[in-house]
């Protein structure tokens, strides 16, 4: 038994079994859920690649599989990345019955999880690309389940991610050359151009990223958060790995000043458009937008403090994502128009629905006491301390995403003629207060929720500062 | 023999990616979806063994059947056929030609091969994200798709003949014309309705 076994080909093998079940939407859910849960957990005490002493029994968990003469390699290294993803899995999970989600959506997105932690577990690295290409045509029939039509968010989203393969491709191929022949310039353009285009497709960064609000428009939202909330995680974390990976690359002055262009450009353009948006999956869109903006510049500090900020926002922005994709979806269901004008007055009726929708947007704006707001804030800092100006405008972005918060809950607070009730049922009330609660808690005790998890995640990165 | 093979595949590869470009009807479509795969096939043989490369041409074929069977009438019925689009789409397709036609020179210098290798697979590229900007009908878009995927696995094909590459990418181009089938599907069920 091996690390890429338990983690990848077991689940790959469930995730054929769960299709017998998919349409019991309730047991694949709860199966999903369990076999997810049961993976973090054996993230959290199985220590890979060390013995076990189980009495007069020693045994090691192996770190490779090898496959067709490529190699599966899951290291102790990789817990946070496996606990980070299957328990984004279980947590979605959750979801799925209160979502009234596609029946598709439990084997689909184990699916997706258990392609994208092999994309990251394959060596040579170049087989990633095609590996994230397969888990996006995945989540094509779980974002537009039959009954649906191809809008233009899923058709430019589709074009996106197919184009990453090669260019992705041809960087894995061209970097390794530069490490060959340190000497050649043309290679190494050809390697930085790739790759920058690569994770420009794969994590929507400016310009490419048009089609993350058309997507939260046109999919069902809670199959469009996970989508989003998934994709975008492991391609960060790959743009890490090849920043890990090759000297040249992330001691380039270029490479971390575009990170931090495109990631202003990003929180900037996100946040004026989040704030005069009317459309609620749009703004959820230009949430995301600006996330994936602060992401890129915590990166582009080039230091130990930057990554583990990186780190730091990743938990509190899953639960936010989670959190708001069900509210949205949980409205969808009512036949709620999922518009300003649809909402107005809707703390009154569905008062846990219309606090996870504010509290959501607020937390990835980064307001104080809430999830996101502990890394938002030390991001903040150590911007200023490198680039006034780039913290200004970080800062402005971050102001534009709170806008809309605050125009969306002056909205839901709306007086109506109708009295106060809570017209949730039980278990969309229980998801949602647990949501809310652990985005205070985490805003107010970040240290004791998170604990060292992210600093547990710079172990996947040994080379980067 | 390589060289009469190479002007065969470019004359090939010219016709159907134009034919690609401007045609209104989806029977003629997959008909240059497919002369384009033999087209590839007969470059690619040139760089890898001859049972390797029939792999391009067996899994193009397979993602023309694939698109064929959806019965992807709908899927073109966007753009009126208008002469003044046609002959826009040929003089940008012609532009096309010519940017590859500059290009190849520095591909060959960067990556190795021959320039009438790399003009083709610039070709097939610039065709393809040509088709991609033009339209926003998912079978174009899937066209296009695999258009500019066969010409970057051309380009590829010079620096890597992994078997395991050749296999996922041959994944990659079922799963896409499959994802075109199933926009297709969707798209037809919506009109019936």
């Amino acid at each position: 038994m091996n690390a890429p076994l338990i983690w990848i080909v077991i689940p790959l093998a469930l995730t054929g079994l769960l299709w017998f079940f998919h349409k019991q939407i309730k047991h694949s859910a709860l199966i999903t859920f369990f076999i997810c849960l049961a993976l973090v957990v054996l993230a959290f005490v199985l220590p890979v690649g060390s013995f076990i002493k189980m009495g007069l029994l020693t045994f090691e968990i192996p770190t490779t599989l090898t496959l067709f003469g490529r190699r599966l390699v899951l290291e102790a290294a990789d817990r946070y990345w496996l606990i980070l993803v299957y328990g984004l899995g279980a947590l979605w999970a959750l979801g799925i019955v209160q979502s009234r989600v596609h029946r598709s959506f439990s084997p689909l997105s184990l699916l997706m999880i258990v392609l994208l932690v092999a994309a990251r577990a394959v060596e040579p690295f170049l087989y990633a690309a095609l590996l994230v290409a397969v888990a996006v045509l995945a989540s094509l029939p779980l974002m537009l389940p039959p009954g649906g039509r191809p809008g233009s968010g899923i058709t430019r989203y589709l074009i996106f991610q197919t184009l990453a393969v090669p260019c992705i491709l041809l960087a894995g191929w061209a970097a390794s050359m530069v490490d060959i022949n340190p000497s050649n310039e043309v290679l190494r353009l050809v390697a930085s151009v790739s790759l920058g285009l690569g994770l420009a497709f794969w994590l929507a960064v400016f310009p490419f990223y048009t089609w993350v609000p058309l997507v939260a428009g046109e999919a069902h939202p809670f199959a469009a958060g996970f989508v989003l909330s998934l994709l975008t995680t492991t391609a960060l974390f790959l743009g890490l790995d090849f920043l890990n990976g090759f000297g040249w690359l992330r001691n380039s002055e270029i490479i971390i000043a575009a990170f931090r262009l495109v990631g202003v450009f990003m929180v900037v353009t996100g946040g004026v458009w989040a704030a005069f948006q009317e459309d609620l999956t749009r703004l959820f869109g230009y949430a995301i937008i600006v996330d994936l903006g602060a992401a890129l510049l915590a990166i582009s500090l080039r230091s130990e403090i930057g990554l583990t900020i990186f780190a730091a926002g990743l938990i509190p922005r899953l639960i936010s994502l989670f959190v708001w994709a069900l509210a949205l979806a949980c409205l969808q269901g009512r036949q709620i128009p999922l518009t300003f004008t649809g909402v107005t007055g809707l703390g009154h009726r569905l008062p846990l629905l219309a606090a996870a929708l504010g509290l959501a947007c607020l937390s990835l704006g980064g307001l104080p006491l809430l999830a996101a707001f502990p890394a938002r804030q030390a991001l903040l800092v150590e911007l200023a301390a490198q680039s006034l100006p780039v913290a200004i405008w970080t800062l402005l972005g971050g102001f534009g995403l709170l806008l809309g918060g605050f125009r969306l809950l002056h909205v839901l607070l709306l007086r109506t003629e109708q009295g106060w009730r809570i017209g949730e049922n039980l278990s969309e009330g229980l998801l949602l207060s647990t949501g809310i609660i652990i985005l205070l808690l985490i805003g107010i005790f970040p240290g004791g929720i998170l604990g060292d998890l992210p600093q547990t995640m710079l172990l996947a990165f040994p080379n980067l500062p | 023999m390589t060289a009469l093979l190479s002007v065969i595949a470019l004359v090939l590869l010219l016709g159907a990616s134009l034919v690609l470009l401007i045609s209104h009807h989806w029977r003629w479509s997959i008909v240059a979806l497919a002369l384009q795969y033999v087209a590839v096939f007969l470059l690619v043989q040139q760089v890898w063994p001859l049972g390797l490369s029939a792999v391009k041409l067996v899994v193009g074929w397979m993602a023309g059947a694939v698109l064929t069977a959806s019965q992807p009438e709908a899927g073109l019925e966007e753009d009126a056929v208008s002469w003044a689009t046609r002959i826009f789409r040929t003089v940008a397709a012609f532009l096309v030609w010519l940017v590859a036609y500059a290009l190849s020179p520095v591909v060959v210098e960067v990556i190795g091969g021959t320039e009438i290798f790399h003009f083709c697979s610039l070709v097939l590229v610039g065709m393809g994200l040509l088709q991609l900007g033009v339209s926003t009908r998912p079978l174009r878009i899937i066209l296009g798709l695999l258009t500019a995927l066969a010409g970057f696995e051309l380009l590829y094909a010079v620096v890597e003949d992994s078997i395991m590459v050749a296999g996922l990418l041959a994944a990659l181009n079922l799963g896409l014309s499959m994802a075109g089938a199933y926009f297709l599907s969707l798209d037809s069920t919506e009109e019936s309705r």
